[in-house]
């Protein structure tokens, strides 16, 4: 690669160690591993691609017979668009006010000192804490209080502020890597306070809030057991909760699942890829650390 | 203070008040819309259960006329054959009310029986019905058609009029001059005062037409009037919000202000639907649910849940048991995560190494897929007949394995999944932190003459253990209370020994139908995981001051 750099006798100025077996040894351990990490995923995948609803029983990567039934009849299915479109705007919607409401509050947090603080901060951690079996029935009655039963605006709510709590901790600790004397210069030329978190903090925390928008989004595309009560209607249901019905109560059509799943899967995944490098950013310097 | 300091502040002119009185009117409008649809509905699943459905030309039949419903319903007994057990009942739908003439809302002791005794319900011929009873026995419901009751059209004059005279209030007032604090809070409760008359005015009409429903078929009406008392209270809210600003604004609080601001969406919503709940959750765990109604027991749950109930140390249903395995399976998955995250963020950090993107792409697929779905493939994985692991046992010549037949056998297959599920965030928390580990150390390092454990255990450990502690301490949380994994691999297997404390209280809950004891539960769950991240404060602040 580099010459050798006479100030490192292991490393190069990459930081590169020499030797072809020091450069070796690794893929050893990461190519089993990432290999067996897949096995499970390229199974899902496998059990999508044929045409049949049991599991599979042989060992081959590949299945038998290929087939695109299985997402023919996902996709078929009736009421199939509308639950896709209930998740997409359930999901978009808890995105948009998750990001919005923590960005905000996180900055409160960072920035400014205030008498409530520390216990505005300790009162979202703990949050993290409340086993889910407590909250469901009383959320349950809340949202029917507030008429919100089967309405996408019910669980926008819940999401929302179920995903609020860590993605304020998360926001707050990336605000605080952020050096303040960029802030100071803006206000010293004439930015006044809000300008100065709207145009000068936001922009600079992208790749934190790419990452907080994302956990946003998987809270509300990924959950099913509050979507599953609140959404009695099959027209209001999400794909979670559709999703759960192939292989629930009266069926076990795993070609069925297996291809919803990818479904389900596929956004979340293409957006992880999307944002792996703000991802490994935004979340360090974010953390969790207060 | 930081250097961001507010603005001063402006005099408040007409805007503002004129803002609350709209956004007051709306919101009592709001509170008495849901307050008579509520009292519909609780009519019409009054009149779907209680009530048969009266021959047409009856005198019952024209006062259901006279009110605009119609119902018809009728009682089955004994109940129907039940629902096949197959799927667990986390997976199965809680309630199916949608009948073929229309849905029928249904009261809250009903919501309450429904939900609580039986789970299992199935779908019959032309509508919905339940079972009551965990046994199966009693009676089933088939609610045919129950039209809801036509609400009541809003007293829109009254809460015109009462909006009106909050902000007429407001503005007298506060133009007097006088403490900006006392006619902010005078204004509030006058306007709350005035929107309270139509809105309880309202309410009474309701009853009325609850009473003369009673009074046809016989039996007694949901009331109304303690929901719409809630009107008043929500008319009021712009109005006490609009004095709290005044607060900031002229008042102590003002350099805060927007501070406050900036965290009162965040703070009210969480506020509301996290800390509500969990508080009505927490007055649960003091009461009994009997046949529907919830009984005060006081301390009771906890008596018997802290004593381990009936159950010798060793049940699987004793708490303490319980308590045993939910550690072991943190400990297992928190060492687990972190070691296999660590040790990949190390391997994937190395410089120079290629395919590095590539790798981190593939080994962050389990993060992106829900868990509720990985721990379904995960189940079928480890089943004994058809299961990827035994054909693979298989091929290899081995004996296939009865995963959960054994204790340690279905603990192997959930912490076998939850890794898989949670490595991906540890790998890149350390991948983030390694990468604000300076180079030079490093190369001081080799210039020292370092192996490479010396550098591990000198240069990163170190540096990274305040990066990674809060991780480690938010995934042992999220671990405690991993709740899919286990539910839906082992299933607490075998004979509920896998159970982890929150699987318990979920099956206290809604499979034994104690929700009390069950909330109990879950405050006990809560109780540990906070001892347990202050003791965790503690030492991690102890390490920092011995770190420097």
């Amino acid at each position: 690669m580099s010459p050798p750099a006479p100030h490192s006798p292991a490393h190069d100025e990459e930081g590169a160690p020499r030797g072809a077996w020091a450069r070796a040894w690794p893929h050893l351990l990461l190519l089993p591993f990432t290999a067996l990490t897949l096995v499970p995923a390229l199974w899902v995948v496998k059990m999508a691609l044929r045409p049949a609803q049991s599991f599979d029983l042989s060992l081959s990567p590949l299945p038998e017979a290929w087939s695109l039934s299985n997402f023919e009849a996902v996709v078929g299915a009736p009421l199939f668009w509308r639950q896709a479109f209930n998740s997409v705007w359930v999901s978009a919607l808890t995105t948009l006010v998750g990001v919005l409401f923590s960005a905000t509050a996180a900055y409160a947090l960072s920035r400014y000192r205030f008498p409530a603080r520390r216990a505005a901060l300790g009162a979202l951690l703990v949050t993290q804490m409340f086993p889910g079996t407590l909250m469901m029935i009383p959320l349950y009655y809340l949202v029917d209080a507030l008429g919100l039963l089967n309405e996408v605006a019910g669980l926008v709510l819940v999401y929302s502020a179920t995903a609020v709590p860590f993605c304020v901790w998360n926001l707050k600790g990336y605000f605080d890597t952020l050096p303040r004397e960029i802030e100071e210069s803006a206000l010293m030329d004439g930015a006044g306070p809000v300008a100065l978190f709207w145009r000068v903090v936001l922009p600079l925390s992208r790749p934190a809030l790419a990452v907080t928008a994302l956990f946003s989004f998987m809270t509300a595309w990924n959950e099913y057991i509050l979507a599953a009560t609140f959404m009695s209607d099959e027209r209001a249901y999400t794909f979670p909760v559709r999703l759960q019905q192939y292989v629930g109560e009266f069926s076990a059509e795993w070609g069925y699942f297996a291809a919803g799943a990818l479904l389900v899967s596929a956004p979340v995944m293409a957006l992880f890829f999307a944002l792996q490098r703000q991802l490994v950013g935004g979340l360090t310097a974010g953390g969790v650390k207060g | 203070m930081s250097p961001l300091a507010s603005p001063p502040a402006r005099p408040q002119g007409l805007v503002a008040p004129a803002l609350a009185a709209v956004a007051s009117l709306a919101l009592s409008a709001v509170a008495l819309t849901q307050a008579s649809r509520y009292h519909a509905g609780a009519l019409t699943a009054w009149l779907a259960a209680e009530v048969s459905a009266p021959p047409p030309g009856a005198p019952q039949a024209q006062a259901l006329a006279a009110l605009g419903a119609r119902v018809e319903a009728r009682r089955l007994a004994p109940a129907p054959a039940p629902a096949p057990a197959s799927a667990p009942g986390y997976l199965r739908p809680l309630l199916h009310l949608d009948g073929a003439g229309g849905a029928a809302r249904v009261t809250d002791k009903e919501w309450f029986d429904a939900y609580w005794a039986p789970r299992e319900a199935w779908t019959a011929a032309g509508g919905a019905a339940w079972r009551r009873g965990a046994t199966g026995e009693g009676e089933a419901r088939l609610v045919t058609r129950a039209t809801p009751l036509a609400p009541r059209p809003l007293p829109w004059g009254a809460l015109l009029g009462g909006a009106l005279a909050a902000l007429a209030t407001w503005v007298l007032v506060a133009r007097r001059g006088g403490g900006a604090r006392g006619a902010g809070l005078a204004a509030a409760a006058l306007a709350s005062a005035a929107a309270g008359a139509p809105a309880l005015l309202h309410a009474a009409a309701l009853e009325g037409q609850g009473a003369a429903l009673a009074a046809a078929l016989g039996g007694a009406a949901a009331p109304a009037l303690p929901l719409a008392a809630l009107a008043p209270l929500t008319a009021a809210l712009p109005w006490l919000a609009l004095g709290v600003a005044h607060l900031f604004t002229r008042g102590r609080a003002s350099p805060h202000r927007l501070a406050y601001a900036y965290l009162a969406p965040t703070l009210l919503s969480v506020g509301l639907l996290v800390f509500v709940p969990f508080a009505l959750g927490v007055a649960l765990a003091f009461t009994r649910h009997q046949r529907g109604e919830l009984v005060w027991v006081g301390l009771q749950n906890f008596v018997e849940i802290l004593s381990g109930g009936d159950y010798a140390l060793t049940h699987p249903l004793n708490f303490y048991f319980t308590l045993g395995v939910t550690v072991l399976w943190t400990v297992l998955n928190v060492a687990l995560h972190t070691t296999l995250g660590l040790t990949l963020a190390l391997l994937l950090n190395r410089g120079g190494l290629r395919l590095r993107g590539i790798y981190r792409a593939l080994l962050i697929v389990p993060w992106a897929i829900p868990s509720y779905i990985t721990a379904l493939i995960w189940r079928g994985m480890f089943h004994q007949q058809y299961g990827l692991i035994n054909h693979a046992l298989g091929a290899l010549g081995l004996e296939p394995v009865a995963w959960m037949g054994s204790f340690w056998g279905a603990m192997a297959a959930n912490v076998a999944t939850n890794t898989w599920l949670g490595f991906p965030f540890m790998m890149v928390v350390s991948l983030g932190a390694l990468q604000s580990v300076p180079r030079d150390l490093y190369e001081a390092a080799d210039l020292a003459g370092a192996t490479p454990w010396q550098r591990f255990r000198h240069i990163t450990l170190p540096l990274l253990a305040p990066a990674l502690s809060p991780a480690v301490v938010l995934g042992s949380v999220w671990t405690f209370n991993m709740f899919n994994v286990i539910y839906l691999v082992s299933g607490g297997q075998p004979g509920g020994a896998t159970d982890i404390l929150i699987t318990e209280a979920y099956r206290w809950a809604f499979e034994q139908d104690r929700y009390g004891y069950a909330a109990a539960y879950s405050l006990v769950v809560f109780v540990i995981l906070l001892a347990y991240a202050r003791l965790t404060q503690r030492l991690t602040r102890a390490a920092e001051e011995v770190y420097g």
